[in-house]
């Protein structure tokens, strides 16, 4: 068979998924963080297949700004979460509730 | 044979994926998301974007996630024991529809004819280092300086958060 976009997609599709998934489901603040850099992994195969039907490589040039982008913010939220573990000793996200309250 | 590969690498990617998300502790998530990242630099590499293959391998698996595993590292104790529980199984049904949808909707997708195909084999040089490094600086360089306001305030950032209580130099 042969491979076509739409295998792609799909890949795209699922890998997306187990991100969103992992991201509601896991409490682990820097598990999430992971989960979200999934996401945007499953974001860059969609712009490299695409690149690859239209055969213009503009796609790849965006997906490296989306490396820029997930580096740019694991740097700022590893950041926030080592600053929330030197106050409050956690970060499970079921015991930082202090912006619920 | 990018059949093969495809299946192969999507495989791979898939599996560290569901393995990142399944185990319980934060080390051993993130030694899946590496190979998980690493699969998908072999799925850039089959969709014709060499030089995608080796950033993604250079700036997701290691610089990105060495990031990662030196934060997992250095907050050692409740963050390495892993969770004492997940999401309360009481929210479980509410998050699974989302996802049976998506898969329900693909599951059309690949029942359909509707394939859409690639054109014949990508052409000679696409994807090269050459083609990417003009465009960056060529189409799209506006874009690519943006990029580097971008990289340049999530340092500021990290580092104004990273202060903990000192004060900061403008208060």
């Amino acid at each position: 068979m042969e491979i076509t976009l739409t295998h792609y997609l799909v890949l795209a599709g699922l890998v997306f998924l187990t991100g969103m998934v992992g991201f509601v489901v896991r409490r682990n603040a820097l598990v999430m963080l992971m989960c979200i850099e999934l996401m945007l992994c499953a974001v860059n195969i969609v712009f490299a297949a695409f690149s690859r039907l239209h055969g213009d490589a503009g796609g790849h040039v965006f997906v490296l700004m989306n490396f820029a982008v997930a580096a740019s913010e694991a740097a700022i939220g590893l950041a926030i979460l080592v600053e929330i573990y030197r106050r409050r000793r956690t970060v499970n996200v079921d015991d930082l509730k202090t912006l619920m309250e | 044979m990018e059949g093969l590969l495809f299946w192969f690498c999507g495989s791979l990617l898939l599996l560290g994926g569901v393995m990142m998300v399944v185990q319980r502790s934060a080390v051993v998530s993130a030694l899946w998301l590496v190979f998980a990242f690493l699969s998908a630099a072999g799925i850039f590499a089959v969709l014709g974007g060499t030089f995608l293959a080796v950033m993604q391998v250079l700036v997701y698996a290691g610089a990105i996630m060495v990031l990662f595993l030196f934060v997992i590292m250095m907050l050692q104790g409740p963050v390495m024991d892993g969770e004492r529980r997940l999401m309360h199984p009481a929210l479980w049904p509410l998050i699974a529809a989302p996802p049976a949808a998506v898969l329900i909707m693909l599951a059309g997708f690949l029942r359909g004819d509707r394939m859409v195909g690639f054109a014949g084999a990508p052409a000679p040089g696409f994807g090269s280092v050459v083609q990417v490094a003009t465009l960056l600086l060529g189409r799209y360089l506006l874009a690519f300086e943006l990029i580097s306001i971008i990289l340049l305030v999530a340092l500021i950032g990290a580092l104004a958060v990273g202060r903990g209580e000192r004060k900061l130099p403008w208060k």
